[in-house]
């Protein structure tokens, strides 16, 4: 479809939105007004519908092989009982199998409307440009309420440990801290005074990275990162490790020694720094800019009140965060093991 | 736009700038170039791992990362490729534009510093790197080249070179074999060492706002005057013997097909640029011959895409496939070729294709790390034309140029990894 104009055109879906994207270094509008038909103007038909089908199979299989993406999924699937977390966002072979064009029309009609989109666009273009093109080709849309509703989810994990099997020559571990979750996306106040934990706990330069590079649990691929979305949060850390267990044990013990003892100011303040840089540097990518402006409009929020909250945030937000944060008694383990370990 | 600056240090040491104010990070990076040598490559490959974990001014790991954290989260780190047979190992070092220094700090001074401490005063003691750096880093290497196997496709992709090319410097990986890392002794890394600074060809390049003069001077002092000596070439082989067929088996829901092929290995910017839009026409985009043939027609594979590797003169077709397909996947992508290389290419191939290339040569402007790509790879192929040049010779390139490149295609392997 953009193929006339140069762009490059994608799509996706994570567990909480779907996007319709380009890129390009020239034809912008034209580009622009090629995407906002497209969305549209749907087109199913039980022929369309049978070779996405076929596609869509072959995609889900190669997921199926890949370490990286199971190791996280079991993760999901080990914590959350009920939440749609826990589902694998492509589905699987079954279900697609079912899929008609009155269900994609359905579909489309509950969440593809207006009031439920978000157009984003960061680059070297006029907003009255846009804003013309928009009101040229956007159709009147009458609001649509959707409105999801989530399951009920226990505070605890479904299962501590799951494990399986695929080629792979050095095990990958998924460790999930489960938090308790309202049916609310995360503020961004909540989300900084994480990441300067996590940084300040988990990142190159703490003690706990350094003892488990020491006891040689763990390599550079080691991270920790913030799962959270409408009825789940939860605190992970991932990593490839010849023992899993024992790295999930030597995480447990920091988060009782962080629980009993808390971050010190100097870290404190460097992981602030750290964080500052990241967050100004992650400008200079248009497509992460883009999609930044995304997530927080669905917050309600802009990409310099990330800025503020930073500048404004204090030793003790994040000693208090800290106290609904990382309970060592409701994990779950993921693990990815060699056919023949 | 930015401004390009070129200065020659002394033999086989040289200096490039591009600066552009629009970033909100700036770079610096060293690019070390030796010939790819059975010898030395894992020393190499575990010497840019080892140099990068503490120097004398930061002795240790985590006193390392914490001054990379206050320095508003700057970032260093090691890489290590192929280009031709050559092999290349980059130590980048980034941080935030002084211009966002909340405290006055010049950052571009302090990790100007921080790299030439690590290039050149590592962690030594009597010719021995701390013994605690080099064990975990040779693990870690080790670890990373075990994972490679993680991943299926890249994985089919290294097996299908290391096959293809088994009796040229090309088939040994950019790490060295698992074999040869794990028998790296102290001794070797400290004369990869030192060896690097002697006869390596430098490509020192700074990317940013910040200005180049100190940074030059300081590394000016280092190499200034040394005697220097620098070797490398790489062969290129275009004839074939008969096709060399792999088939391994592995548990794995999809299968993976990669076909190897030689190809032209440019001469000239403009019959690069051709091969690389010969490349695209066949399998570089969801316009190209392959996307909409063996995958939406046919419906053959899950994706099917083609690249070439110019400094090395091959080009390599890879696909994810239903076991029972492969076959047939094989024969869909030989009978796109032919058709190309009897002429049968439209114009809106070619001009998707052109428009294709050129939104990648000119989105090379927007980001650092890219120009440092294009900068590095025009500076060792002896082809350095800018972006926007670029992209109009690539929009002058005609359909028989393109068909005369295609035909220079030759299969020379097939690898293919089967699930059971």
């Amino acid at each position: 479809m953009h193929a006339k104009t140069g762009a490059m055109a994608n799509a996706y879906t994570s567990f909480e939105k779907t996007c319709y994207l380009f890129s390009c270094t020239e034809n912008f509008k034209e580009s622009l007004e090629i995407l906002l038909d497209l969305i549209q103007s749907p087109y199913f038909t039980p022929e369309t519908v049978a070779k996405e089908q076929g596609i869509i199979s072959q995609e889900i299989k190669m997921y199926d092989d890949s370490a990286d993406w199971r190791v996280m999924m079991n993760l999901y699937q080990a914590m959350y009982h009920n939440n749609p977390i826990n589902r694998d966002i492509a589905g699987d072979v079954e279900s697609i199998a079912k899929i008609t064009p009155e269900i994609l029309y359905e579909c489309y009609h509950a969440y593809y409307n207006l009031h439920n989109m978000v157009l984003s666009i960061a680059g070297n273009v006029s907003p009255y440009d846009v804003l013309e093109i928009a009101d040229r080709k956007l159709k009147d849309s009458p609001p649509v309420e959707t409105r999801s509703i989530f399951p009920d989810e226990p505070y605890e994990v479904k299962e501590k440990y799951v494990e399986q099997k695929l080629p792979v020559a050095v095990p990958t571990f998924y460790l999930g801290f489960k938090e308790k979750a309202s049916d609310e996306m995360p503020t961004l106040k909540e989300l900084v005074c994480t990441d300067i934990l996590l940084e300040a706990f988990a990142g190159d330069g703490s003690e706990l990275y350094r003892e488990m590079l020491d006891q040689k649990l763990i390599n550079s691929t080691f991270g920790a990162d913030y799962l959270a979305g409408r009825g789940y949060r939860a605190v992970m850390f991932e990593g490839e490790t010849h023992s899993p267990s024992e790295a999930a044990n030597a995480i447990c013990a920091g988060v009782r020694k962080l629980k009993e003892k808390g971050i010190s100011r100097e870290d404190f303040e460097i992981a602030r720094r750290s964080l500052y840089g990241r967050l100004i540097s992650g400008l200079d990518s248009l497509s992460s800019t883009a999609n930044q402006l995304i997530d927080l409009e669905f917050v309600g929020k802009t990409l310099f009140d990330q800025v503020e909250v930073i500048a404004n945030i204090t030793f003790e937000d994040v000693c208090e965060r800290l106290k609904d944060q990382l309970d060592p008694e409701n994990i779950s383990l993921s693990v990815i093991r060699g056919i023949d370990d | 736009m930015y401004e390009f600056t070129k200065k020659t240090i002394c033999d086989g040491v040289s200096f490039g700038n591009i600066k552009d104010d629009r970033f909100k990070r700036g770079r610096i990076n060293a690019t070390l170039v030796m010939p790819l040598d059975r010898k030395t490559a894992a020393a190499n490959a575990l010497l840019s791992c080892v140099l990068t974990r503490s120097c004398k001014k930061y002795p240790d790991f985590t006193s390392l990362n914490r001054k990379l954290d206050e320095l508003y989260g700057a970032a260093l780190y090691p890489s290590v490729n192929r280009f031709g047979d050559l092999q290349t190992v980059t130590i980048s070092v980034s941080g935030l534009d002084d211009r966002y220094s909340l405290d006055g700090k010049s950052i571009s001074s302090e990790i100007t510093e921080l790299l030439c401490s690590i290039l050149f005063e590592p962690n030594i003691t009597d010719g021995h790197f701390l013994e605690e750096d080099f064990e975990q880093e040779k693990r870690q290497l080790l670890e990373n080249i075990d994972a490679e196997f993680n991943d299926k496709r890249a994985y089919a992709i290294n097996r299908c070179i290391e096959i293809m090319c088994r009796d040229e410097l090309f088939s040994i990986s950019r790490f060295g074999s698992r074999e040869e890392v794990a028998a790296l002794t102290q001794e070797q890394i400290y004369k990869a060492w030192k060896n690097m600074l002697d006869s390596a060809r430098v490509e020192l390049c700074m990317l940013g706002s910040a200005p180049y003069e100190k940074t030059l001077a300081g590394f000016r002092k280092y190499f200034d005057g040394k005697p220097r000596k620098i070797t490398g070439s790489t062969k290129v082989i275009s004839e074939v013997g008969e096709v060399k067929r792999i088939v391994e088996t592995e548990e794995i829901v999809q299968s993976k097909l990669v076909m190897g092929f030689r190809c032209a290995c440019p001469k000239t910017i403009r019959e690069r640029i051709a091969n690389s839009l010969m490349s695209i026409i066949l399998g570089g985009t969801p316009t190209s011959k392959l996307f909409q043939n063996v995958r939406e027609k046919q419906s053959l594979c899950y994706y099917c895409a083609s690249r070439v590797d110019n400094n090395k003169g091959i080009m390599l077709i890879d696909s994810g496939v239903e076991t029972d397909h492969i076959e047939k996947a094989e024969n869909a992508i030989m009978e796109q070729i032919n058709a190309f290389v009897h002429g049968n290419v439209t114009d809106e191939e070619l001009n998707s294709a052109k428009k294709a290339l050129k939104n990648v040569i000119i989105s090379t402007l927007d980001n650092l790390i890219a120009m440092h790509g294009w900068y590095i790879s025009g500076t060792l192929s002896t082809f350095l034309a800018s972006p926007v040049e670029e992209a109009d010779i690539a929009d002058s390139i005609t359909k028989d140029e393109v068909i005369e490149l295609a035909k220079k295609i030759k299969l020379d392997t097939v690898f293919s990894l089967i699930g059971n």
